[in-house]
């Protein structure tokens, strides 16, 4: 499909003269140069300082059955600083109290909005003192923690990195306001013609995020992104009270714009028919065997399952005798081991900004650490050999490979991946692939197969019901780490005829079920998704995101255990509803 | 019958009177009946219902030593649904002891007329709203906490003379632009001052619109608006107590805030006063005597007492009750007297933060005397009666989303004992003297303050000044101090109270307490007080920004 408008959006972003001497990074450079002499009493001074600037313009709109709900246009400054004290080997981070800003602080959140430079240096240095003065008291309790707790060899706790100077081009943007607001009414118009529906909501959101850093090591930094979304949402609830929801998200970026409004619209319809169709459908039941992930509902359990546990989680330094709990990986300590089959590879690569002509929504040039991100090999013939790595040394991996892309604990980063190519070397044809779980459903004497045409990630959940699933997996005996439900689930019977069910979770669904995937098909899905380092990358919570893409075959995996969720579902409305 | 007959002639009259009764008002009303007779039919069935929906609109621009630091536009609309099933006796609001019923919500609902989707959110939100009225309903009925006699066996509802009222919601005009360019320039003011570590200067606008249907009848289509000129600057003294001092001003209109010239005068005032108190001696603990100027004595009075005439405070079993049984009982000295006047819009010029036609139960406002020549003689009053008061006086307010409870409008403090401000400056002096002090206090300036009334906790009060000086007996000039928080209990206070000026001060500002964020205000002339004691201020341990302030010569391009 042809992108007509590509040009549109540039258009309207008027450039800052491409010059190195901005004045945001002047007055880094200036106060990040003061920060060296710091020095409390007799304690160290810093060892490294990094100033980050987030300026962002935007613009949000949402509606409801052709009504909007709110129009939001805001554009601030968000600094960010981080002041270490010690060495690259042990400093104040990676300890529980790092990150804290302790004693009171009067340094401001958001920095003016105009380029004053004075004013600018003046924040920043109220902002660098802050941290240094929580820097200093952070590294005096980790190391009163280490003298009653003995933890053995520790990685480093912050790992070197080649400076980068990359100042683009950038400029504010402005948004056609009442294009989107017009978008936003009149997508969820569409939903006014199904009264069946209980819910639904469109919103549109647009990000213009210049970003600055600038650091003590020499790295000076100046690049934009451009991210508009436009986000569906619907709910359903059966007549025996269950509720069924679903969403629909389309992106665009710098590189790219959104669909259009009829294609759009073409979308919303069958959502909605779908949701409707689930609430009519009959309940699932327990099922064990082999699943078909179809497309979409492939790249999104690659998403959440491969790519969530490529980035590895380090503990924190802890007060003695208050132990805390940290999951970890699902992949941690599996460096070598086969995860995948042999006819399988994973390449993270964020350098790639097209692919067969569509442009990837995961690319970036630099991380959050101000790190350049190269092509990663993290699976080959099956095996894992790498993981997504911050400036956080982990333990056996120190140097960062380009993947800070989330705020983390402690004092770091987390990583997340960009454009995730799940490769397969042996493939069939999606047919093929049915026809091969029929085939085992009726060696094994199965009345049906399951095929996953789209599961609920990034989960469109409430907050309540996301509490409700990660309790209820718990319950069941499931993984720790819930996978997300699915939403289009359908039986298979040997005859080919599908059957849609409702009602339906994974049990145990874990990274190891990848090792028995069966078959992969020969067409790749493009999925692109936000990141937001929350549980299934729930919509809306957390206050960064990152642009993610996972291309990938549709696979079918043997062994799965699909469960019936046991839920007490609230009562039909009393009122009928209104006309 | 007659009433009824009356209602209805105000009800035509209004409704042809005001052509610009908007849509929400309808949609309001056709949904509350077609609902109503929709539940009636099951058990157990509401007796009462409103809805109601608050629609804001609101700007606002910030600045900082000459450059814009913030830029805020929003327009909300929320919807608060109320369903009350049982009977005005005992019906799905009784409190139980530690219990506080919260079932609306404050749902956002479409900000443009769209009338299907508001029907489809008022739809949702009554079916939710109604099964938890009925719910706890059972709960209170088979609650043992009922069985045992109450002290208090009043009804929790009351009832209300309808009011239909509708006028064109207010328009939001604020110049953004041209306000922008204002703050810029007024915040370079502050330049002049290095001890500042931080300064602000904003601006915001804000229209309200509230729209009210209930099942009694009463149509409320209201609002006003609210601006606000807010100067605050920010420091740090060497031994790590943090100050800071700011100054307000309120209007309706953003049009009728001050010119110029007059925030100018009040950021010199708020950068001189920081600067001096930068310098200033740290107070020691002291008990003495002291004048609080007109919006001290105003914080003052709104603390302690005004929380405590708060009418539902006085059936819940939780609550101090400092007041509960001293009705026609002196409780402030006989030369004061305390209303609280909702209807009131300016003194001495200043818009009023507390005003409005109706509160949020649709009960029309009006003047309530509350200390009548120093005997009490009523509470302030929502549609929830205590012991002794059926009806409400037009006080029960709420931030959407909350749930109402009767809650301060503008606070007006009476005196019969009036001196001039150097007259009541000399007795001050004459009282230092007599109590053979070193000095008495003058509280001049003030951020606010807080009160608990409950009864786990100390029945105390705390306002928390801004500036504050020391007035010698021996002529010296005054003395600035810092690091003060004035504390007390409520009955000792008040007996306290000598005298006052015959001036009178606005504080305008917004109250906090379990039914939201409401807009109050506080008129009081200056208080001498015989006795005030001073605590010292928490302060934290940090010190200053170690480098200096980063100088360069540079200008802003």
């Amino acid at each position: 499909m042809r992108r007509r408008w590509f040009v549109i959006l540039l258009l309207c972003i008027p450039g800052y003269a491409a010059d190195s001497d901005d004045v945001v990074l002047r007055a880094m450079r200036a106060e990040l140069e003061r920060a060296r002499a710091l020095k409390f009493v007799n304690l160290e001074s810093p060892y490294f300082a990094e100033a980050t600037v987030d300026e962002v313009y935007g613009f949000s709109a949402s509606a409801t059955l052709g009504g909007l709900l709110a129009a939001n246009r805001s554009q601030f400054r968000s600094p960010r600083v981080q002041v270490r004290v010690g060495s690259y080997k042990f400093d104040n981070t990676n300890y529980i109290g790092s990150g804290f800003t302790y004693g009171s602080n009067y340094d401001v959140d958001r920095l003016p909005l105009e380029n004053n430079y004075d004013l600018l240096r003046r924040y920043l240095w109220l902002a660098i003192d802050r941290a240094y003065k929580s820097a200093v008291e952070s590294i005096a309790r980790k190391r009163a923690a280490l003298k009653n707790i003995s933890i053995g060899e520790q990685p480093d706790d912050f790992a070197k990195a080649e400076p980068v100077k990359l100042v683009e081009q950038v400029g504010p943007a402005t948004f056609n306001e009442e294009m989107w607001k017009s978008r936003v009414r009149n997508l969820s118009a569409v939903f006014a013609k199904y009264p069946e529906l209980r819910t639904s909501t469109v919103e549109f959101a647009g990000i213009h995020n210049i970003q600055y850093l600038a650091n003590t090591e020499g790295s000076e930094i100046r690049t934009q992104e451009h991210l508009n979304y436009v986000r569906a949402r619907a709910s359903v609830q059966a007549p025996d009270g269950m509720m069924l929801r679903d969403a629909l998200v389309f992106h665009g970026s710098l590189a790219g714009t959104l669909a259009s409004e009829v294609e759009m619209a073409r979308a919303a319809t069958t959502m909605a028919e779908n949701i409707i169709a689930l609430s009519k459908a009959p309940m699932g039941e327990g099922y064990n065997g082999p699943v078909l992930f179809e497309r979409e509902a492939a790249a999104q359990v690659f998403a959440q399952i491969i790519g969530k546990n490529l980035a590895l989680t380090r503990r924190p330094v802890m007060e003695p005798g208050r132990p805390g709990v940290f999951a970890s990986s699902e992949l941690e300590g599996r460096f070598g081991a086969r995860i995948l089959p042999e006819w399988m590879d994973v390449v993270d690569d964020p350098t790639q900004a097209e692919w067969r002509g569509r442009p990837l929504f995961g690319s970036y040039k630099v991380d959050s650490d101000g790190v350049a991100p190269k092509p990663l090999s993290l699976v080959e013939k099956g095996v894992l050999k790498n993981f997504l790595l911050t400036r956080q040394p982990m333990r056996g991996f120190n140097g960062s490979n380009g993947r800070a892309r989330l705020p983390g604990g402690y004092g770091s980063h987390s990583a997340a991946f960009g454009n995730l190519f799940i490769k397969a070397s042996e493939t069939a044809s999606l047919a093929e692939l049915k026809r091969k779980m029929i085939e085992i459903c009726k060696t094994r004497n199965k009345p049906y197969g399951i095929i996953v045409r789209k599961m609920d990630f990034p989960s469109s959940a409430s907050f309540d019901e996301l509490r409700r699933l990660l309790t209820g997996s718990a319950n069941s005996g499931g993984s720790a780490r819930p996978v997300s439900i699915p939403i289009l689930a359908y039986r298979v019977y040997p005859d080919g005829r599908e059957e849609l069910v409702r009602g339906l979770r994974f049990r145990g669904f874990n990274a190891r079920s990848f090792k028995d995937i069966l078959a992969a098909s020969d067409e790749n899905y493009v999925f692109e998704f936000l990141e937001n380092g929350a549980p299934m990358a729930l919509m809306g919570s957390g206050g960064s995101i990152s642009q993610s893409c996972v291309i990938a075959p549709s696979v079918l995996i043997d062994d799965l255990e699909m469960e019936r969720m046991e839920e007490e579902f609230p009562k039909i409305p009393i009122v009928p509803p209104p006309t | 019958m007659a009433t009824i007959y009356r209602v209805f002639l105000i009800l035509a009259c209004a409704w042809t009177a005001c052509a610009q009764t908007s849509g929400v008002l309808k949609t309001l009303s056709e949904e509350l009946d077609r609902n109503y007779v929709a539940l009636k039919k099951v058990d157990p069935p509401p007796y009462f219902m409103a809805y109601s929906v608050t629609e804001q609109d609101y700007s606002a621009v910030s600045a900082s030593f000459g450059a814009i630091t913030g830029k805020n536009q929003s327009r909300t609309s929320n919807l608060d649904v109320t369903v009350r099933v049982g009977n005005p006796k005992l019906d799905n609001y009784h409190r139980i002891r530690g219990d506080r019923p919260q079932f609306t919500s404050g749902s956002a609902v479409v900000i443009e007329e769209t009338p299907l989707a508001l029907k489809r959110r008022i739809w949702l939100d009554t079916d939710r709203t109604y099964r938890l009225a009925a719910e706890r309903l059972i709960k209170i009925r088979t609650s043992s906490e009922v069985r045992v006699k109450e002290e208090d066996p009043s009804d929790d509802f009351s009832k209300e003379e309808p009011a239909v009222f509708a006028e064109a919601p207010p328009q939001l005009k604020f110049a953004e632009e041209e306000w922008a360019g204002r703050v810029r320039k007024l915040s370079t003011a502050f330049s002049k001052y290095p001890g500042i570590l931080t300064s602000g200067v904003s601006v915001m606008a804000q229209s309200e619109t509230k729209y009210l249907a209930t099942t009694d009848g009463t149509r409320l289509q209201h609002g006003r608006g609210f601006a606000r000129v807010i100067v605050s600057a920010v420091a740090r003294a060497e031994d790590g107590m943090d100050l800071a001092t700011s100054e307000t001003f309120e209007a309706v209109d953003p049009r009728d805030l001050p010119k110029d010239e007059v925030i100018l005068a009040a950021i010199e005032r708020v950068a001189k006063d920081l600067t001096g108190l930068l310098k200033a001696p740290v107070v020691d603990p002291f008990i003495g005597p002291a004048i609080l100027s007109g919006r001290a004595a105003g914080v003052f009075f709104h603390e302690i007492f005004g929380h405590r005439v708060e009418g539902h405070r006085q059936k819940d079993e939780n609550e101090g009750q400092t007041f509960t049984k001293s009705v026609n009982l002196p409780v402030l000295p006989e030369f004061l007297s305390v209303i609280f006047d909702p209807t009131k819009r300016k003194v001495g010029g200043i818009d009023l933060n507390g005003w409005y036609r109706y509160d949020d139960e649709g009960v029309s406002a009006r003047p309530v005397r509350a200390v009548e020549n120093g005997t009490l003689k009523t509470f302030l009053m929502s549609r929830s009666p205590i012991q002794g008061f059926d009806h409400s006086n037009g006080h029960g307010r709420r931030q959407t989303g909350a749930e109402i409870v009767s809650r301060q409008s503008n606070l007006l403090v009476e005196s019969s004992k009036q001196v001039p401000e150097a007259r009541l400056r000399e007795m001050l002096i004459a009282e230092v003297k007599r109590q053979n002090k070193p000095y008495g206090l003058y509280f001049q300036n003030i951020t606010g303050g807080y009160t608990t009334t409950g009864r786990g906790g100390l029945q105390a009060f705390k306002v928390m000044p801004l500036v504050v000086y020391r007035v010698y007996p021996d002529g010296r000039p005054d003395e600035l101090v810092r690091g003060a928080d004035m504390v007390g209990t409520p009955l000792s206070s008040f007996a306290k109270i000598l005298a006052t000026s015959d001036r009178q001060e606005v504080f305008n500002g917004y109250c906090g307490a379990e039914s939201g964020s409401v807009p109050v205000s506080a008129v009081s002339p200056a208080l001498l007080v015989s006795e005030i004691e001073i605590e010292k201020k928490q302060k934290s341990q940090d010190r200053p920004p170690l480098l200096p302030v980063p100088a360069s010569r540079e200008t802003g391009q």
